[in-house]
């Protein structure tokens, strides 16, 4: 029994849509960070523009593109924890431990590249995996949450890894604290695109497709998301909470410690310590996949938006003299906006107290 | 070597450790008690700590720069009550959103400001003096430490009787703890969970703050970018150690502090700064296992939605 609903009208879907929450976040986070750049003493309107030339224009797109690359994958790996309700703050350090890993592999294994640069990756991906098992069993086994453990191991990994560098893989040569160079044969390759933009970038697009497919077509897609959901209706269901925890961290680890690695072998070709906690990726992935609400393909879209933001905040910073800092507070602002539900619905609520408007705002962020 | 290490120097950093640690645990103990999720410390404490630095900066004096630390620590507390209590978002996602905000914010302002990157030092930044207790300072040992500390510093410690006193001691400690153990009971008694909840978020904005300022004017007299390098977090983990009282949360911070103190130390001694800045996140992983069992509610929180 289905009745029948009347398709909205153009003008009520322009609406919808520009009433959607994260959209409205969007338009808003930019207004405010409008504010910041006026109060400031910089002129906003010129430093957007440059922001908007720089992401778009001339190298911009493929270094956009080729940003978005660990962003997008950083996404996918906290999204396959946040969808089945564990909260993994540890990206951080699985991207940077894989990333040591890979680069000792692709800077001292020899053959040839084509054997050379995956097994880098597999490597990375195993390291990032055991990195984020640690957090999981203290969650399954010791009872101990994963949000503060996860977190506590990123100064961990960066302890490590810098000890790591500085005292047993230094490249005397450099003053960088850092390894020796990628081997030219051991990188990952470029595709003719936009004047070069890493392999990896196909690996994560089949990336998104595959657990596109997960999540809608199989069965672990549908007990991870009752999990996240419900995870007390879920076990009562027959669903192994505990097996599932560790499955999603080891998965969401391969992929940080993947991303970590192509960091080295396809974009800064030696492992400089600090720069992969620097650059912030795994936290804007984070931030990503919370706008996106973990879903794959929204992912796609919101990190092509926040890497864009960043390379054009760099355009920006070297042509209208705003730190490219920005891009970091607006990303920040527009999660805030979300998870805070300020939508459209709740200004005009705001603005009209008479007029009883029912709350139709969706949650945005859903269940983390 | 063990008499090397244990002297005055090494309880003197670990107070001055522990200070900006203990300020920020005692604020989200509070919110805990009201039953508010608080992971933003870290985030305050920093927006704090840069505020203070702009504050002495502008006024050539400490004491607007310990008003500008509040003045942030509020502000951004005033976001996440906001969010958290008025339009009921996540706490948790609000808490990374506005730590991360607080670290592009401060390395916004930071060159937009004062024109440098990274590091900002300057004469005009007024540091915290340290402030000696006439007669008690000249006990021997422990006087020095103890009672030759910054005005921040001699706060924090007195707030640790003190909110006790305040939780466990006034009608408004018992509405607070009320308005987080039983919302609808306290409610139903007339108490508005609401302003309960703002005022103990607020109150953690305001701690935090001053953890910030103690931390850029009093450890140090200068702004470094993303200078609350975890000690947030670390405050969380204190609260969570201590089952949100006060006593225990002093002792959860004073271990902490020790890690950190004795790191700092060590590093004199000619260890690695790797190994030795990784000590207060292995003694805290360490005291987590070794407390296990204080965390269900957190776990409960963070795994079983809706």
């Amino acid at each position: 029994m289905q009745a029948e609903v009347p398709s909205p009208s153009l003008g009520t879907r322009i609406a919808t849509v520009a009433g959607h929450p994260a959209l409205f976040s969007i338009v808003l986070a930019f207004a405010l960070g409008w504010a910041v750049v006026s109060l400031t003493g910089g002129d906003a309107w010129f430093a957007y523009r440059e922001m908007v030339d720089g992401a778009v224009t001339g190298s911009g797109l493929r270094n956009t593109l080729g940003r978005a690359v660990p962003i997008i994958g950083m996404a996918l790996a906290v999204s396959l924890a946040f969808r089945s309700g564990v909260i993994n703050l540890g990206g951080e350090g699985q991207m940077v431990v894989g990333g040591l890993a890979g680069a000792v592999i692709a800077i001292y294994m020899p053959g040839p590249g084509l054997l050379v640069v995956p097994v880098a990756m597999l490597v990375g991906a195993v390291a990032g995996a055991v990195w984020a098992l640690l957090p999981a069993l203290g969650q399954t086994r010791l009872r101990l949450p994963i949000l503060i453990t996860s977190l506590l191991l990123n100064y961990l990994a960066r302890a490590v890894t810098g000890y790591l560098v500085r005292f047993q893989l230094l490249d005397d040569s450099v003053t960088l604290t850092s390894t020796e160079q990628v081997p030219p044969d051991a990188r990952m390759p470029k595709l003719p695109l936009f004047g070069g933009v890493s392999f990896s970038l196909v690996l994560v697009l089949i990336l998104v497709v595959v657990i596109w497919v997960v999540y809608g077509r199989t069965v672990a897609g549908y007990e991870t998301r009752m999990a996240g959901l419900n995870g007390r209706f879920a076990r009562y269901g027959g669903i192994q909470v505990e097996r599932q925890t560790v499955a999603v961290m080891l998965a969401a680890g391969a992929i940080g410690g993947a991303i970590g690695t192509h960091m080295i072998v396809g974009d800064a070709y030696r492992y400089i310590d600090g720069e992969l906690v620097l650059s912030g990726l795994a936290w804007t992935g984070l931030l990503v996949a919370l706008l996106a609400n973990n879903h794959p393909l929204l992912i796609l879209a919101a990190g092509l938006l926040f890497s864009g933001l960043q390379i054009g905040g760099l355009a920006m910073q070297r042509n209208a003299d705003v730190s490219w800092r920005l891009a970091q507070v607006l990303q920040a602002l527009v999660i805030v906006a979300v998870a805070s539900r300020i939508t459209f619905a709740w200004f005009k609520r705001r603005s009209d107290r008479g007029v009883s408007v029912s709350d139709v705002e969706g949650a945005g962020v859903g269940e983390v | 070597m063990f008499e090397q290490l244990f002297d005055a120097a090494l309880l003197d950093s670990v107070v001055r450790a522990m200070i900006p640690i203990l300020l920020a645990a005692l604020g989200g103990m509070i919110c805990e008690r009201a039953g508010v999720f608080q992971i933003a410390m870290e985030g305050m404490m920093l927006s704090g700590a840069f505020a203070a630095v702009a504050g002495s900066y502008l006024a050539v004096h400490s004491g607007l720069g310990i008003l500008f630390g509040i003045g942030a620590g509020v502000l951004v507390s005033l976001v996440l009550a906001f969010g958290a209590v008025s339009r009921k978002g996540d706490p948790i996602v609000l808490g990374i959103a506005l730590n991360l905000m607080a670290i592009g914010l401060t390395g916004f302002l930071l060159p937009q400001i004062f024109g440098v990157r990274g590091v900002f030092q300057h004469e005009r930044i007024d540091g915290l003096d340290r402030i000696p207790v006439p007669l008690l300072a000249d006990i021997p040992w422990l006087g020095p430490v103890l009672f030759n500390q910054t005005l921040l510093g001699y706060l924090a410690f007195l707030l640790v009787p003190a909110t006790w006193l305040v939780l466990f001691r006034t009608p408004v400690g018992l509405r607070l703890r009320g308005v987080g153990e039983r919302p609808l009971a306290a409610e139903s008694l007339g108490v508005n969970p609401i302003a309960y909840k703002y005022g103990a978020v607020i109150a953690s904005g305001v701690l935090s703050g001053l953890a910030g300022a103690q931390l850029a004017l009093g450890n140090v007299v200068q702004f470094a970018e993303n200078m609350s390098s975890g000690r947030g977090w670390v405050a969380v983990v204190a609260v969570m150690l201590g089952r949100a009282h006060p006593f225990a949360v002093f002792g959860a911070g004073l271990l902490f502090a020790f890690a950190e103190g004795l790191g700092f130390r060590l590093q004199g001694n000619g260890l690695p700064v790797q190994i030795t800045d990784a000590l207060p996140f292995v003694v805290t992983l360490i005291a987590l296992v070794a407390a296990r069992k204080r965390f269900a509610r957190l776990l409960d929180l963070t795994t079983a939605h809706n």
